[in-house]
């Protein structure tokens, strides 16, 4: 971290909180979790799939354990596997990153059951929390402003009961969402009560497939609105630090792109605002760790309560980059029963950070998951920059897991600086073999709506759908770089040669050839 | 100047004149276009007639031919796209300088048909099945446009 500045209080006098840690992840996070661990001098165990014997968290670790096959189901999400791995090692807590188990209350009590630490909050807040619609009564009583709609479930088989329904305050079109989850599943907008009869059942059966539990409820739609973030760090004595807000609004299917610190849409007055609610959000739970509440922002800058997570989110570098302090090494001292640092509760951001999350998956195709091996690896470096990544060069990507590749993230004095700093970046970057969403990222830092700031999570949608054509100039350029390279690379026998015609060399062909023998000379 | 076809998703691309290409990294294949005054970094995989340029974070496949890889690709594609009677066509504009088969001619896969010059080469066109020629659409020095249909097989 180029830019990062120092937290005293990260200089340890008393020894490692744990002496050895588990990490119940993979990829880019269990990577982050690892690195954190090393700075705190605590033996880092992974776990991994078969399918990522090779990955760079199994390597990287000081020890490996493999919990299962590559279904996730069997390895990353099976609580037996990743506890038996756990008393295998001998670590002292475990840490779940995000995603997998990192929000299952039942994992949380097993490990707390086999006499080991969770890096992140009770079961008790986990289970309070997973239940969005007891999320929305609780945080609405405490005086938080809430999307209007229901607090109560749908009929998700969407027969004749919806009738007797009354959905009450929800204007169409509206959202419909799953209560045992986010992340996008089971999320539908629906137009009016016809079309959420029709939705209804499509998204009970994802939002089952996804949570285990099908359960549905209605918001009115905010639109536009942006989305935006407050981070909370808290600590097993009562402290609670809110490090700002990150803006979110850079959304694919409900699900984040890029994400910024601070909000360009957030006003002094509405940031105290947002940290107030948030206070009030985390005060209806028992909480320590990190937790991010998040609110839609509409145009009139009024802010609505969406949803509490408690756990990691997969863009805490920014407000790492604005504040200097290491979210994850706190959530693994505070989980060891550290009070927070004087540094962490005065902290004030600084400058600004953008994160761009670097998918394989395809953004002229609606951002579909692609498969495949990564062949070149090039990622960006130099002043501000700070790149998480959970794969090197010569990386197959499996495809039972979430396609993301690394983060890359800038810091800089303020947004225009930070803006053109990621365009530099991004323009440093080259990853081979599958195509990423690399090509929406470069369009972004060029965009009007979002180098202004002026942008909403309609962004994507309406301003990019699938992206433009290729120019003329793109076409011809790379037309001109693939004949270069034939030119240049070993000189093949020509079709008539094979064919036993001799003297049918053509004349480009022995261009190639002298030029490919002339490289070979010295100078 | 290239001496190669170009096509990116089946449609003819012109190179772009004036740009240098030096290698960064040649076993990644990391590259740098560069005019003099712009330079774009690049990734180029692929060998023979199949490349794939990452430019500007977006893959681009493209086919960099010799006319006569051109010809029988174009030949081989056009016998995929039919059981029956298969008309043979220009797949270049040029002039038909030689018909090396005459009407009722047994030719295999990948015979000689007719040669056709253009840009001062020239191209054979070769059969992309067996069969008998049934018919020749042209003549010796007649002029032809790309898709012209020169001679049928069945």
């Amino acid at each position: 971290m180029a830019t990062s500045r120092s937290d005293p209080s990260s200089l340890r006098k008393d020894g490692p909180p744990f002496p050895r840690l588990l990490v119940a992840n993979r990829g880019e996070i269990a990577v982050r979790i690892i690195r954190a661990c090393r700075d705190l001098g605590i033996e880092s165990v992974a776990t991994y799939s078969d399918a990522d014997a090779d990955a760079l968290h199994t390597r990287m670790a000081d020890r490996a354990e493999r919990i299962g096959p590559a279904s996730a189901a069997e390895s990353y999400l099976s609580i037996d596997a990743v506890m038996a791995a756990a008393a295998r090692s001998g670590a002292a807590a475990i840490h779940p990153g995000y995603g997998f188990l990192s929000e299952n209350a039942d994992f949380a009590r097993a490990v707390e059951d086999a006499g080991l630490v969770f890096v992140g909050p009770p079961p008790e807040t986990l289970e309070s929390l997973g239940d969005k619609l007891a999320a929305r009564r609780a945080v609405s009583a405490a005086g938080v402003p809430i999307v209007p709609g229901l607090l109560v479930p749908l009929p998700s088989d969407g027969d004749g009961s919806l009738s007797q329904i009354d959905l009450g305050e929800v204007a169409f079109p509206a959202m419909l969402k799953a209560a045992a989850g986010g992340g996008g599943r089971g999320m539908r907008q629906v137009a009016d009560r016809a079309g959420l009869e029709a939705a209804l059942p499509g998204a009970g059966r994802e939002a089952l497939a996804a949570f285990g539990d099908g359960t549905l409820y209605l918001e009115r739609l905010i639109s536009p609105a942006r989305h935006v973030e407050v981070q909370l760090l808290g600590d097993r004595h009562g402290n609670l630090a809110i490090l700002g807000e990150r803006e979110c609004s850079v959304q694919r299917r409900h699900q984040k792109l890029v994400e910024e610190s601070p909000s360009p849409a957030v006003s002094p007055g509405l940031r105290a605002e947002l940290a107030e609610s948030a206070r009030l959000v985390a005060g209806t739970v028992a909480f320590h760790s990190a937790a991010t509440v998040e609110f839609l922002v509409d145009v009139d800058g009024a802010h609505y309560f969406l949803e509490m997570n408690t756990r990691l989110q997969v863009e805490h570098g920014v407000t790492e980059l604005v504040t200097g302090l290491d979210l994850v090494a706190w959530q693994i001292r505070v989980a060891a029963g550290e009070h927070l640092s004087e540094s962490v509760m005065a902290s004030t951001p600084l400058g600004h950070a953008i994160e761009a999350r670097v998918y394989a998956e395809d953004p002229h195709r609606r951002f579909a998951p692609v498969s495949g091996t990564v062949t070149a690896w090039r990622m960006p470096d130099g002043p501000g920059i700070r790149v998480d990544a959970g794969i090197t060069a010569n990386t197959p990507l499996p495809v039972e897991y979430d396609p993301l590749l690394a983060k890359v993230m800038v810091h800089a004095e303020d947004r225009p600086a930070a803006v053109a700093r990621l365009r530099r970046a991004l323009g440093e970057t080259a990853i081979g073999g599958v195509q990423t969403d690399l090509s929406f990222l470069r369009w972004l830092v060029d965009e009007p709506a979002f180098v202004t700031g002026a942008y909403d999570t309609g962004l994507i949608p309406d301003e990019w759908g699938d992206g433009p054509t290729l120019t003329d100039e793109e076409r011809s350029l790379a037309g001109e770089a693939a004949w270069q390279a034939r030119a240049r690379s070993a000189p093949e026998p020509s079709a008539s040669a094979r064919q036993g015609e001799p003297g049918a060399e053509s004349a480009w062909q022995q261009v190639a050839r002298r030029e490919a023998v002339g490289r070979r000379r010295p100078g | 100047m290239s001496n190669y076809k170009l096509s990116i998703d089946g449609s003819p691309v012109e190179p772009a004149a004036g740009w240098a290409l030096t290698w960064l990294d040649a076993e990644a294949g990391l590259a740098r276009l560069s005019n003099g005054s712009h330079a774009e970094v690049c990734l180029i995989e692929g060998s023979g007639t199949d490349w794939v340029v990452t430019l500007r974070g977006r893959r681009i496949p493209v086919a960099v031919r010799t006319w006569r890889e051109r010809v029988l690709d174009d030949a081989e594609s056009a016998s995929r796209r039919h059981d029956g009677p298969i008309e043979v066509r220009a797949t270049l504009p040029g002039l038909v300088v030689a018909i090396v088969v005459q009407e009722g001619d047994q030719v295999s896969s990948g015979a000689t048909l007719l040669t056709i010059e253009a840009m001062k080469m020239q191209n054979e066109v070769r059969a992309p099945q067996a069969g008998r020629v049934v018919a020749i659409a042209v003549v010796a020095g007649q002029a032809v446009a790309a898709g012209a249909p020169l001679l049928r097989i069945e």
